[in-house]
């Protein structure tokens, strides 16, 4: 399989979407509450983060809203605070991926939930979070050994490269967080989380190897029967689960492999989203 | 290469001490088994329908906080540093190598470990701000990093009257020689995550450094047939850092018949 072509799809330019729309955006739109004009729309995309694509948002509201009002903006939906550290393609797919376009996010500039969201005060937060994760991601199939011979500058860049949108700025440097001795067939662990609402659990992070110990290739059928063996209905079952990543159902046939090293969201996890079939 | 119970081997160049998440398990039962007797205060929390679980243990301290920059007489610190020392191992990854560190004596006979006596804490330090001292509930919980191989400690403090305090103000609870520390070394930092079980914001001490510091110790332990509840050598390194007290107790009432040997590499 040509790595490179099918690498370059991740970051951006991915397409295709049952949806019908770019999965590398997200058309969002943003309203202050108390719900009333000015609103903004916008194309957020999937694999960045609220708090980081934003800014224009903040300065748009505060036009209108007096100084003494406004702390710390944060994002909700339909009642549920939207947490900024997850991707927002992860949001959306979470929260809102059967429902009707363009996704309605209100915007708050009081009374921040500091039980339910994390605080977010500049972008230097931000990139702790991502370089955080990529630092985890490498723990995980690399040993850190990866990340740790990287400089300082290295990882600069891969964060520039998301905050920039910079395509091949940030590939020069994540393609070597993608490689793996030929002789082991992949990854020490695959870096995933399962993500659903159906539980207080915010998610489940577990190891996996990409290969079992007899070399058999693991997909994601079989990382989801390990891990959340009720997404996948048993023979003669309804469907009850779409599993989702990036907006897309893929086959649970697909190895896990190359889901990681496709499919993984910039900050090198793959995040997995467990939904309920819609009823309707 | 992994053997049938599941234990990393590595070649011997490459030993590293970590901890599987079963020793995890074992640890923290017969650290709660010791915490009864002394009655320190620890429980075990569950996830609904799993093994998975993580120690917990909640603890009032008297101190003086604010969220501005805390000055005591003796030497004052720059606050404007902790924002960025907080994430100050992003940007030292090169000199980690040359930090030397805080636990580990060179000599294999003896193990230094550096503990700040936590009374000192209210003695010692005279506050020029207008602030009083006030009570405040910490709670501590020790999960298990698969990432990580290691224990994880997350915290969070609130006011008795339930409002939650902030990095700042938790940054300025810590001794100041702590601070000082953790200022200068990528070690240890301190800051706001998600908890991975129950999903709400915790602060976190990161635990990418853990094996580097736990080695030294496990090494000595096992060159000298000595057993160690990892759990508990490693919560003793770090408890200090947060104002947790772990009191020496644990480690003078040791029984030896129900001591297990901790995962080590071969």
């Amino acid at each position: 399989m040509c790595r490179r072509l099918a690498a370059s799809g991740v970051f951006r330019r991915f397409s295709g979407d049952s949806r019908g729309m770019t999965a590398s955006t997200v058309a969002g739109l943003l309203s202050s509450e108390p719900t009333a004009k000015p609103r903004q729309e916008l194309l957020l995309p999937r694999v960045s983060y609220l708090t980081l694509v934003t800014d224009k948002v903040k300065k748009h509201f505060l036009k209108v809203i007096k100084a003494d009002d406004v702390e710390e903006m944060w994002f909700e939906y339909e009642g549920t605070p939207l947490k900024w550290h997850y991707p927002i393609g992860v949001l959306f797919d979470l929260h809102a991926t059967n429902t009707v376009l363009p996704w309605s996010i209100t915007v708050h500039f009081k009374t921040f939930p500091d039980g339910d969201l994390l605080h977010c005060q500049s972008n230097s937060v931000i990139e702790a979070h991502f370089m955080s994760s990529i630092k985890e991601a490498d723990a995980l199939k690399h040993k850190s050994q990866v990340v740790n011979d990287m400089q300082k500058k290295d990882h600069k860049q891969l964060w520039m490269g998301l905050q920039n949108d910079k395509f091949d700025q940030f590939w020069a440097m994540n393609r070597k967080l993608m490689e793996y001795p030929t002789e082991e067939g992949g990854f020490r662990y695959i870096p995933f989380r399962i993500y659903q609402t159906m539980s207080d659990r915010p998610f489940i992070q577990k190891l996996f190897r990409p290969v079992s110990p007899e070399g058999n290739v693991h997909t994601l059928g079989n990382l989801l029967k390990e891990m959340y063996p009720s997404a996948i209905p048993n023979d003669g079952e309804p469907k009850r689960f779409q599993v989702v990543i990036h907006g897309i159902e893929p086959l649970l046939e697909t190895p896990l492999q190359w889901l990681s090293e496709h499919l993984s969201h910039p900050d090198n996890f793959l995040h997995i989203c467990v939904i309920p079939v819609p009823t309707d | 290469m992994e053997n049938a119970a599941g234990r990393r081997t590595t070649r011997k160049e490459e030993m590293s001490w970590c901890m599987l998440e079963e020793t995890f398990h074992s640890c923290c039962q017969l650290l709660l088994q010791q915490s009864e007797q002394l009655k320190d205060g620890w429980s075990w929390e569950s996830v609904q329908d799993s093994q998975e679980g993580f120690l917990r243990k909640t603890a009032l301290r008297s101190l003086v906080i604010n969220s501005s920059p805390v000055w005591d007489q003796v030497g004052s610190i720059s606050d404007s540093r902790s924002h960025t020392s907080c994430h100050s191992w992003l940007n030292q990854p090169q000199q980690e190598k040359e930090q030397s560190l805080p636990v580990a004596s060179n000599d294999a006979d003896s193990i230094t470990v550096d503990i700040v006596d936590d009374d000192d804490e209210d003695d010692g330090v005279c506050m020029v701000s207008e602030d009083s001292s006030q009570v405040l509930k910490y709670e501590y919980h020790i999960l298990y990093s698969c990432s990580y191989s290691t224990p994880v400690l997350y915290f969070r403090a609130f006011t008795l009257e339930g409002r939650s305090l902030s990095l700042e103000e938790v940054w300025s609870s810590i001794h100041p020689n702590f601070r000082l520390r953790l200022q200068d070394s990528p070690l240890h930092t301190i800051s706001q995550q998600e908890h991975p079980l129950l999903g709400q914001p915790f602060f976190m001490l990161h635990p990418c450094r853990t094996e580097e510091f736990m080695r030294p110790v496990m090494q000595a332990a096992q060159d000298q047939h000595r057993p160690v509840n990892y759990v508990l050598t490693w919560l003793s390194v770090v408890a200090p850092l947060v104002g947790l007290d772990v009191p020496l107790k644990y480690f003078i009432q040791l029984h030896p018949e129900v001591l297990i040997r901790n995962t080590e590499p071969n």
